[in-house]
């Protein structure tokens, strides 16, 4: 079954300077089949590096991720990803955008329309399918981002601050249609915001790295049962924990180093 | 939907101000055109009343005759088909390899490293200095044209190329990545309609720059072409016909450029402004 399992990752890099910087720190993380599980943390905590590295779009420093027990050495078809800014290609039509993948795939005339068709209606676009990036507002660029990602049906979804460039309206409309997608197609999701109520409302589980170097400092469980409701005693209950921690963070972080 | 409505608005928005922006005729477009007319009637006036000898100046009507005869009496005819076969096939060379060398460096940066400080140094030769050499090695025939119109255009478009190429935003690199594209389809799907607002413009900058290097060296040495109508004119001090023939190569250059503008306009006019 499709889990991902993060054992010991670190990750240093040189700046423009020269010097070393440690990004991530000893991370370690088990996400099991069909969990959806998001990552905050105060920016700059390397959270969205973590996702690229899951993602083997950049080498871990030390440590290993495996896709079912087996390490992860490059991108691959398995592993989707959605961006942040969609980046979808500016001189393909929404459908043509939705198709690269199954193009590079070299998945059948057929059933790549059988497969566009049946995306674009799940994910609200069957009006805008021959519309180019440019005509479309950001919240269905992200749309057609992942769905772009997700016709590909990959084992593991990873998505970077998918509806941060979007509005505060549009951002709950794909909150809550990613839940339902979620719901219906259970798959294994890992998700980095910076936004704490967004993850609490979306994950089973939210996992929170210190600022840098990143580790996790804190584990969340969400029991509630989906849909769930922004007002939910619960969720309100562990976003105030969590942003209480995060506050709490840098000075646990320097106590431990003392200890 | 709301999401549809805003979409909607977009478009609008988009299509509203170009509307607006057609051109109306103002005091300075009218002033411009009289300004134009009265410089052609003062020229007219001045030549046929003798006061500019007509070896300096032309009057526009007899420039204009002049044209209609060199266009009937078929002078004009066999000169202009072989400016036009030099230019377009020097070009077609030249921006062919320009694009298909640009590529092939964006495949292999080894390649790139190793060639670019050379084109570099051919580059900043003044085509017109080599021409001499050009004759000496290829005649003064359709060959020496052709390899001259071909280094006035290949640089321009390869480093347009490839400097289109470079700019290429490291999100698309990553999603090719994420669907393991590989490096040619790489190259081809992605980096590729990336530069294409950079080749164009490559592409237009040479189209210039050919039609002038075409009518030089036709001009220095041929047997035909309409550099070397020009000459020949300037020599019988035939003074309409240069300014038939100066009016000619303009037009001639602009629909050039013209014709790469409307290429631009129907690859990339629906995905970004052209």
């Amino acid at each position: 079954m499709p889990s991902i399992r993060i054992e010991n990752v670190g990750k240093i890099y040189e700046d423009a300077d020269g010097n070393n910087v440690t990004a991530l720190n000893n991370i370690n993380l088990t996400i099991n089949d069909g969990e959806f599980v998001s990552i905050v943390g105060p920016s700059g905590c390397g959270k969205s590096t973590l996702l690229e590295i899951v993602a083997g779009l950049q080498p871990a420093t030390s440590g290993n991720v495996y896709l079912d027990e087996k390490p992860i050495t490059g991108p691959g078809r398995d592993i989707g990803v959605v961006f942040q800014s969609a980046a979808l290609f500016p001189w393909r039509t929404v459908r043509k955008n939705m198709a690269y993948g199954m193009e590079i795939a070299k998945v059948p005339k057929e059933e790549q329309k059988k497969r566009i068709d049946k995306y674009l209606d799940l994910m609200g676009l069957k009006d805008f399918a021959d519309k180019y990036p440019s005509q479309l507002s950001g919240g269905m660029r992200q749309r057609a981002g992942i769905a772009r990602t997700l016709i590909m049906n990959p084992k593991v979804t990873l998505m970077d601050e998918p509806f941060s460039a979007v509005d505060h309206l549009t951002r709950s409309t794909l909150q809550e249609e990613l839940i339902r997608i979620h719901q219906t197609e259970k798959k294994t999701v890992l998700f980095v915001t910076h936004d704490i109520s967004e993850a609490v409302l979306l994950s089973d589980r939210v996992i929170l790295l210190t600022p840098r170097p990143g580790r996790i400092q804190e584990e969340y469980v969400i029991k509630t049962k989906q849909p769930r409701s922004r007002t939910d005693d619960e969720i309100i209950k562990i976003s105030a924990q969590i942003i209480a921690d995060i506050s709490r963070g840098a000075e646990f972080k320097e106590a431990e180093y003392f200890i | 939907m709301a999401s549809d409505e805003t979409a909607v608005l977009e478009e609008e928005r988009k299509t509203l101000p170009t509307k607006k922006k057609r051109k109306k005729i103002t005091g300075i477009t009218i002033a411009q055109i009289v300004f134009v007319i009265a410089l052609l009637v003062y020229m007219e006036i001045a030549v046929k009343k003798k006061w500019i000898s007509p070896v300096f100046l032309a009057a526009p009507t007899d420039i204009f005759k002049e044209g209609v005869k060199i266009i009937k009496d078929g002078t004009l005819l066999p000169h202009l088909l072989i400016s036009l076969e030099e230019v377009l096939a020097g070009y077609a060379l030249g921006a062919v390899t320009g694009i298909a060398v640009g590529l092939l460096w964006t495949l292999f940066p080894k390649v790139e490293e190793f060639m670019s400080a050379f084109c570099s140094a051919i580059m900043a030769v003044p085509k017109v200095a080599i021409l001499p050499l050009l004759i000496l090695w290829f005649g003064i025939g359709f060959k020496s044209k052709l390899v001259l119109i071909f280094l006035f255009t290949v640089f321009t478009v390869l480093f347009n190329t490839v400097g289109g190429a470079k700019q290429v935003s490291d999100e698309y690199i990553k999603v090719a990545r994420v669907f393991e594209t590989g490096r040619v389809k790489t190259v081809f799907k992605v980096v590729l309609p990336f530069a294409l607002t950079s080749i164009f413009t490559g592409l237009k900058l040479s189209a210039a720059t050919a039609m002038t290097g075409v009518v030089f060296s036709e001009m220095q040495s041929a047997k035909a072409g309409i550099g070397y109508l020009l000459a020949e004119s300037q020599n019988f001090l035939n003074t309409k016909r240069l300014f038939f023939l100066v009016i000619l190569v303009t037009v001639m250059s602009v629909l050039f450029v013209k014709f790469f503008k409307l290429l631009e306009y129907l690859t990339c006019h629906k995905w970004r402004k052209v």
